[in-house]
């Protein structure tokens, strides 16, 4: 490497030293060598030793003096490829990638074949996923080392990222044929092949592929993936009854992997479920304590078989008493058939139980042994979760009581017996079972999880925090440390909590730091870019990055994002005012009852806002202790943690732009999570409030290819009519957009007029579909606001005792806020009214003042309750200081002697 | 490129501070035992390692054969955006996109120029795909 600015030979040596010791992580030492070369007055100001002293002091965490002494030695010497290098190398420790592909950039005009610098850049090209030039350097690598593993594989796998398995395949088998000596059990070599097997595979070259493997398979060292590979290769092309002795090894080896038993019977060709059904009888045999081969059939089984079937896989789970015997035969209930079996032998067995100690009259009448009296509540339970999954909830609380009565220290009772009140609509009782539950056991971090989980849903945020800090880490604030551990169903939940609480920012921040997650997983696979190449471990790799291109499709962030997505739509609707202007109201000109209630308002306000105040305050100290911590901690440990903007409810939820924000969280939506309806539709509620005709076209179109019959697309469409209307008021279209539109809307909707097309939407599901018509009313409503009475009372018209839990609260949330039919009290009054006799667990139908002095009640007695622990506790106390002055007096004795 | 024997002044103090680094090095790794098991582990991903060579006689006419190909692929690619660039396509169209359907202004001209500088037709392909 010729430099601009070379150094004699001492400080050449010096200088070279410097290098290693970066590489070798050995800052210390490094920076006393580049102290050395900078002490020599001739050399005080070069460039490149400047540069390093500032990437070395990088890697110490001093990120300031870092640029401040990269930029100098750049500045120095601009012709230099180490100055550019390390700036490039300093911007990518900061997360600056784009500014980091620019400086190597840089550096290689300068140094054009320089290998290092090429490797760093197909790193950050890879990693920004730019296929095609990571090609091109990694080409260039290739030719200017073909005589090194890495710039072979790394040549391979670009092209099999860009989709050209042919060109992939050709050089590795290049490359292998070139390669003479392997030794045994190299499993580097062994990986090598599995991944061109993989890129084989997967460009449809089956035969070749099975070729491949029987030609290497002594070489490779991962057995099992040679045999999975290997059966499944001769299931494909035809050759079943090669594959079946590798299945049955497989299922030797593990009799717990349902994939082995269903390429089994594929190998086997039996379809007929009477046939697949006897197969499995074989496996319980000769697998008598898997359970798969018991599981499975319950699947495949119909009729009498079914029966049959599940009677001996239930009595089974009953007997033994398996905890989570309802989850593991829940999928079942999708069949009514099924349901309607298990529920008839279940009540048998509780039946039978109850009289005899047998699960059936015949084993009473045969004298068998009498099962264990613990098989009763085992069937309690499964009954109170079959009746809970079927909405059942009176006789769900029946039989879970009776369990309870049974056996009162069963957690899992217990926790069944708040989620039967969860579903039926009280988060609050719900919440109150599992603190109960959760008490039994203080020790078992999932009973601890599903308390904290439950007490969000009552929305107590703070309760629910103390709760998980009984096992977060010490010293830290367990919310801080839960979001540390990207425990990111908690803080979803608390998102959700704070939505429904109408504190905006505070769910939005828990949104965003979920979001952040994400972002820092992705960032997260930058090293395994040269570790994988290093490791071989290829295979494994291509995953990862297959993984982290679709990461945002993952549940955790659809509903992360769909919350934010609706907290900054409900913010654009509603902006909050600014935190100093508080609205005057006019107090004189109001009735003496609405001032009362001002009043009474204003006060409940005041005491809110005080404790809100209150809990800021402990906030903001928390957070300064926080964030002092964590600078300890970031000089310790983590130099290369970018610092990201802290997140402040009151800012996020006072955004000017509350649509563009939500657009960021809407993207990744739309690109990965394309297959959910519920992302074009919240596309919709963003474009509908941008006024933005092509999108709201696109998504409504999107979101037909999905689900033509789904109840808000109908919504979707009418509001889009009608912008369309009103904007063509304001003003004429671009003729090119007007053409777009025009052919899109005929397809759409024909020749129909909005009002039409919403009535026959009425006459359609006027009776079947509370959803549907929902959606009309509020078409009717919005085409013709005189008809507001009309379409309030279409919906509250609707037969009751069809609609499940979550559609009353749906329609009874819409008229109480007003936001859909306008203001109609006196209709969601009476309604509430009428969903109350319906669904009598739930507490959004209840009296706020009814709910009310029952907590108030609740309070009182747990107030009393702490009252007696602390008269108990006192009189301990006061005991043991007894026995303390007792056992004191010699001693003072002894002292006064 | 390991040195062993430079200047004898640094050596000495380079000797003794390698101690010191990996001194400092055992006790942060006995801190972190405690809580976290992994971050050593972890740690050693991001080592520096050589790299292996094979010595190979026939590579040379591989390394020229996807030279060619990957020539022949550039020529190809090269040819299709020239094709493209052809293509006339008017400012306020792409604008028209990237107002009407909030996209990038390369997309908006990609778009525009795939569909031969037709705007509605552009319009179209981004709102159906």
């Amino acid at each position: 490497m010729p430099s601009s600015d070379p150094l004699p030979p001492k400080e050449g040596a010096l200088f070279r030293k410097l290098l290693k010791c970066y590489e070798m992580k050995q800052y210390k030492n490094g920076l006393k060598l580049a102290k050395q070369i900078l002490s020599n007055p001739k050399y005080a100001e070069h460039g490149e030793t400047l540069a390093m002293k500032g990437l070395t002091l990088n890697g110490l965490g001093r990120r300031e003096e870092a640029y401040k002494y990269v930029r100098l030695g750049l500045r120095r010497d601009l012709r230099s490829h180490v100055c550019w290098h390390v700036y490039g190398l300093l911007q990518r420790s900061d997360k600056k990638y784009d500014e980091a592909i620019k400086c190597y950039r840089n550096a290689l005009k300068w140094e054009k074949d320089n290998l290092q610098i090429l490797k760093d850049l197909s790193l950050l090209q890879i990693q920004m996923r730019d296929r095609e030039g990571y090609k091109e350097t990694r080409h260039h690598l290739f030719t200017l080392r073909p005589s090194q593993h890495a710039s072979w594989i790394g040549f391979a796998m670009s092209y099999h990222l860009l989709g050209d398995y042919e060109m992939a395949n050709n050089i590795l088998e290049t490359f292998s044929q070139s390669q003479t000596t392997i030794e045994a059990h190299d499993y580097r070599h062994s990986e090598l092949l599995l991944y061109q097997n993989q890129i084989l595979i997967e460009s449809s070259h089956l035969q070749q592929a099975l070729d491949h493997l029987l030609k290497y398979e002594a070489q490779i060292v991962d057995k099992l993936a040679v045999r999975e590979t290997m059966g499944d290769l001769y299931i494909k092309l035809g050759q079943q009854e090669k594959a079946v002795p590798i299945f049955e090894s497989l299922i030797r080896r593990n009799p717990e992997n349902v994939l082995y038993y269903q390429q089994y019977m594929a190998a086997r060709r039996v379809t007929t479920s009477g046939a697949i059904v006897s197969v499995y009888r074989e496996f319980q045999e000769q697998y008598p304590r898997a359970l798969c081969p018991r599981r499975l059939p319950l699947d495949i089984a119909v009729g009498d078989e079914f029966r049959e079937v599940a009677d001996e896989y239930l009595r089974r789970g009953l007997r033994k008493g398996i905890p989570p015997l309802f989850v593991n035969v829940r999928t079942l209930h999708q069949v009514p058939e099924k349901t309607a079996i298990i529920e008839a032998l279940t009540l048998q067995y509780f039946e039978n139980l109850t009289r005899s100690g047998h699960f059936s009259r015949e084993d009473a009448d045969a004298e068998v042994p009498l099962e264990p009296a613990s098989a009763l509540v085992w069937t309690a339970l499964f009954l109170a979760q079959h009746y809970d999954y079927m909405r059942d909830t009176d006789r769900a609380l029946e039989y879970i009581n009776a369990a309870i009565d049974h056996t009162p220290t069963l957690i899992e009772l217990l926790i069944t017996k708040g989620r039967i009140f969860k579903h039926a609509g009280d988060p609050v009782e719900a919440y109150v079972w599992l603190e109960e539950a959760q008490s039994m056991d203080t020790a078992d971090r999932y009973i601890n999880s599903k308390c904290a989980k439950y007490m969000l849903r009552a929305n107590m945020v703070l309760e629910a925090e103390e709760i998980c800090a009984k096992f977060t880490r010490e010293g830290v604030s367990a919310m801080d440390n839960l979001n540390e551990m990207q425990c990111m169903w908690f803080q979803t939940e608390c998102a959700l909590a704070y939505e429904r609480m109408g504190r905006w920012g505070e769910a939005l921040k828990k949104c965003h730091e979920v979001d952040r997650h994400f972002a820092e997983i992705i960032e997260d696979q930058f090293d395994f870019h040269t570790y994988c190449m290093r490791k071989m471990t290829l295979r494994a790799y291509v995953g990862l990055l297959r993984l982290e291109d679709v990461l945002r499709r993952h549940p955790f962030y659809f509903k992360a994002a769909k919350c934010a997505i609706e907290v900054y739509i409900r913010l654009y609707d509603k902006p909050l005012a600014s935190e100093t202007t508080i609205e005057e109201i006019d107090i004189e000109n109001l009735p003496p009852s609405e001032l009362k209630k001002l009043r009474s308002k204003q006060r409940k306000a005041k005491k809110k806002a005080e404790l809100e105040s209150a809990q800021a305050a402990q906030a903001q100290v928390k957070r300064e202790q926080h964030q002092k911590s964590k600078q300890q901690a970031n000089q310790e440990t983590d130099p290369d943690a970018p610092q990201l903007d802290e997140l402040i409810p009151e800012k996020l939820e006072r955004t000017d732009e509350p649509l563009e924000k939500a657009i960021d969280f809407l993207k990744p939506l739309q690109e990965l999570a394309k297959e959910r309806i519920e992302t074009h539709l919240l596309a919709f509620e963003v474009y509908y409030r941008k006024n933005k005709l092509l999108l709201m076209l696109q998504s409504i179109r999107r979101a037909r290819a999905l689900d033509a019959s789904h109840p808000v697309l109908h919504s979707c469409i009418i509001r889009f009519m009608k912008a369309l209307e009103s904007a063509k008021q304001e003003q004429p279209f671009n003729v090119h957009v007007q053409q777009v539109l025009d052919k899109a809307t005929k397809e759409l909707i024909g020749k129909k007029t909005p009002q039409q097309l919403n009535d026959e939407f009425i006459a359609k599901y006027h009776t079947t579909s509370i959803l549907h018509l929902y959606e009309a009313a509020r078409g009717l409503y919005e085409l013709d606001a005189s008809k507001k009475q009309a379409a309030i009372k279409l919906i509250t018209d609707f037969n009751l005792s069809k609609l499940r839990l979550e559609e009353a609260t749906k329609i009874y949330t819409a008229l109480r806020d007003g936001d859909v039919f306008g203001d109609c009290e006196k209709e969601a009054e009476q309604y509430k009214l009428k969903c109350q006799e319906r669904f009598q667990y739930a507490r959004i139908f209840r009296n706020i003042e009814e709910l009310e002095a029952q907590l108030q009640e609740k309070e009182a007695a747990k107030l009393r309750a702490e009252e007696e622990q602390q008269q108990l506790n006192h009189l301990d106390s006061n005991e043991t200081s007894a026995s303390v002055v007792g056992g004191g007096e010699p001693a003072s004795v002894a002292a006064a002697s | 490129m390991a040195e062993t024997e430079p200047e004898v002044e640094v050596n000495g103090e380079a000797e003794g501070e390698a101690e010191d680094d990996s001194q400092e090095q055992d006790k942060k790794q006995k801190k972190q035992t405690r809580h976290d098991g992994g971050a050593a582990d972890l740690e050693r991903v991001t080592d520096y390692a050589e790299e292996k060579e094979i010595s190979a006689a026939n590579i040379s006419s591989a390394v020229e054969q996807f030279g060619n190909q990957r020539d022949k692929e550039n020529s190809l690619r090269v040819a299709r955006e020239k094709e493209l660039q052809k293509v006339q396509v008017k400012k306020e169209d792409i604008e028209l996109i990237m107002n009407e359907l909030l996209v990038s202004k390369t997309l908006a001209e990609k778009v525009l120029r795939e569909q031969s500088g037709d705007v509605v037709a552009a319009l179209e392909a981004i709102i159906s795909n």
